[in-house]
């Protein structure tokens, strides 16, 4: 099922990517958040954003949270 | 010459280590539309068969048996497509690079030819993967590693991410030892690259810098040293094409 020009380019990030994607700073494991597309680091306190399918797994681009 | 351990080079200039960074990227965002282009025109198509030999060296299965190739500072994808097209079914890579825009240049590509399910693009640090250990079965850079300041922790970065088992190969331009032709590849880096890529990129500074850095990069046998240190066994460098070029590998055992 290719994807065709009228779908959004905003996919969701590779499944299989989630699966070995850790935390760049703690190489604790992530938690992905659908609906915002950030991945979560509570051991780092940050939320890695993903735009256009790619994660952006830079501390400096990332969201401090509590 | 490097006394000032929070300085690294940047070309022939010493820059704080945490300007490095911000310096390269820079240079990437400035040539990352008509970087495989400029490959091409600089190296005279030679970086085709220098990366076909990086590529024999990955060797992925042709069968379906599973096989995961992390590609760093990769881009544009032009390393990852390359070994999907020589793998099997079950060939599959992952590309890491600091670079946006190189990024987004590789991801268009892969679509274009179908390849979305393959290869995945990731935004990431080659000192900082955010990769789980013993994840991949290979690892490649290819003339990635001299843009990154802290070589050091590139490598051991790699030795965590691959299986045990796993290759680490580095393609990276190295040091011509052939009489003669270190001469005209003087002249050639230090006058020709930098007017052709203000010809073709507009930008002769940017290519300054990847000549000067070229110059800057450990001899194969330091580099050699530095990637046993970091835990890899059977460590080779094989030059290539007079040393303008080596393969660098080692392995996770």
């Amino acid at each position: 099922m290719a994807a065709t020009s009228d779908e959004s380019p905003a996919a969701s990030v590779d499944p299989k990517l989630l699966e070995i994607l850790v935390c760049p700073l703690t190489k604790t494991r992530l938690e992905y958040d659908a609906a915002k597309q950030e991945l979560i680091s509570r051991a780092a306190k940050l939320a890695y954003p993903i735009r256009d399918g790619i994660p952006i797994m830079l501390p400096e681009e990332a969201r401090r949270i509590d | 010459m490097r006394d000032n351990p929070s300085e690294t080079h940047f070309g022939f200039r010493q820059v704080p280590l945490e300007d490095k960074q911000g310096l390269v990227d820079d240079v990437f965002h400035r040539v990352a539309r008509r970087y495989d282009l400029m490959n091409d025109v600089m190296s005279g198509g030679l970086h085709r068969a220098w990366k076909d030999i990086l590529v024999n060296a990955v060797n992925p299965p042709r069968s379906n048996h599973p096989f995961h190739l992390l590609d760093v500072a990769g881009g544009t994808g032009d390393i990852a497509l390359r070994v999907i097209a020589a793998g099997g079914p079950g060939t599959r890579a992952t590309v890491v690079d600091p670079n946006g825009d190189m990024l987004g240049v590789g991801r268009d590509r892969a679509a274009r030819l179908g390849y979305e399910a393959t290869i995945a693009f990731t935004e990431g640090n080659a000192e900082a993967l955010p990769f789980a250990e013993k994840s991949f079965d290979a690892y490649s850079i290819a003339f990635g590693i001299r843009n990154v300041p802290r070589i050091e922790a590139a490598l051991a970065e790699a030795f965590r991410v691959l299986k045990i088992g796993g290759r680490f190969l580095c393609l990276e331009f190295s040091a011509v030892d052939v009489p003669g032709l270190d001469r005209i590849y003087d002249l050639y880096s230090f006058n020709v690259i930098p007017a052709i890529g203000r010809l073709v990129a507009d930008d002769a500074e940017a290519y300054r810098y990847l000549v000067e850095s070229i110059r800057r990069f450990p001899k194969p046998k330091i580099f050699a040293q530095m990637i046993a240190a970091a835990g890899f066994r059977r460590v080779t460098s094989q030059p290539i094409s007079g040393g303008i070029v080596a393969l660098h590998s080692g392995w996770r055992l």
